[in-house]
């Protein structure tokens, strides 16, 4: 190897093989300096573009959180709200029989029937409020009147 | 025009109403040594033309933040190594070849191009240096062409010493293979 070190050491030598075109590094300063002035320029236009519209999009951006926020808040309560034993399509049922006809055996009739799964507890509780109602004969109107 | 030193061109560049020229002694010193350092990599004139540029971009977008916990001599070569590394894996990614496909387009470059006027050896040794892995080329390139220090390599390439000699070692006894093969 060190006869092959010999060797490179003279390949060396004092001549390039590798050339460049007339003028290349007398020029290239100036190709340089222009190229980053002409980046300059691009970025100094965007620059003052995001400045003009930076407050638009701050409003626009709190605007956007604020309604996130509350719409979120409004769905939370709302599905706390709606948790109840009795499902809400019965009570379209219930409410569908016009007022005046209204018999609390059949507001106890279609609680019975209704075969929807209940909390066991929930309905334990149900079951009681109805035979309340019946052992005490009290009618709708004396109950719309207490509530 | 007498040469600045390194650390008369970083004060000079800190003075706001001198920057510009601070830049321009800067590109003026060290843009044949990068030109040649960056040329031995990509082989071809237009590419080392386009990776200077960029290198003197960074360059000039970076000297205000530079910490001088480096020599401005070796942070500019490792901005032009790394731009050049950088070059060679998007040429590989640009054309879906393996990098050894696009060292033999480079091999080919050297024997058509208007820009190479050494001889047979000469073309041979070039040959030979675009078959080591791209970071045992630069090793042997700035050892063996810019005659690098060690110390000063080991800053460009964030190597050891050691590690840089071991792999010098190992990039003279390969181009000694190709030769003898040759």
């Amino acid at each position: 190897m060190e006869k092959f070190n010999k060797k490179l050491e003279e390949l060396k030598g004092d001549k390039n093989p590798f050339s460049v075109p007339e003028g290349y590094f007398d020029s290239f300063p100036q190709k340089l300096q222009e190229r980053i002035a002409s980046e300059n320029t691009e970025y100094y236009w965007f620059a003052r573009f995001f400045q003009l519209i930076k407050p638009q999009f701050a409003l626009g951006f709190m605007i956007v959180a604020f309604a996130v926020v509350a719409i979120t808040t409004v769905n939370v309560v709302l599905k706390n709200n709606t948790d109840s034993g009795i499902e809400s399509d019965l009570y379209t049922r219930i409410i569908e029989v016009d007022a005046s006809e209204f018999s609390e055996q059949h507001f106890i009739d279609v609680l019975y029937n209704d075969e929807k799964e209940i909390d066991e507890q929930k309905k334990e509780e149900t079951d009681h409020y109805i035979h309340y109602l019946v052992d005490e004969d009290i009618d709708y109107g004396t109950l719309i009147d207490e509530l | 025009m007498s040469e600045y030193s390194d650390k008369e061109l970083l004060d000079l560049f800190k003075e706001l109403e001198k920057r510009n020229y601070a830049f321009s002694l800067i590109v003026r010193k060290y843009q044949e040594k990068l030109y040649w350092h960056i040329r031995k990599i990509v082989v071809r004139h237009d590419d080392t033309d386009d990776i200077l540029q960029n290198t003197f971009i960074k360059v000039w977008k970076g000297l205000e933040g530079f910490r001088e916990d480096s020599k401005l001599y070796t942070w500019l070569y490792r901005i032009a190594t790394n731009e050049s590394l950088t070059f060679l894996k998007q040429q590989k990614t640009k054309y879906l070849l393996p990098i050894v496909d696009y060292e033999n387009q480079l091999k080919d470059t050297l024997e058509s191009d208007l820009y190479f006027n050494g001889d047979e050896i000469q073309r041979n040794l070039q040959k030979a240096i675009l078959d080591l892995p791209e970071k045992q080329r630069i090793v042997f390139n700035l050892k063996y062409f810019e005659e690098m220090k060690y110390d000063d390599m080991a800053e460009v390439l964030n190597t050891s010493v050691g590690a840089l000699k071991a792999s010098y070692h190992h990039a003279v006894k390969k181009i000694e293979k190709y030769f003898k093969e040759d």
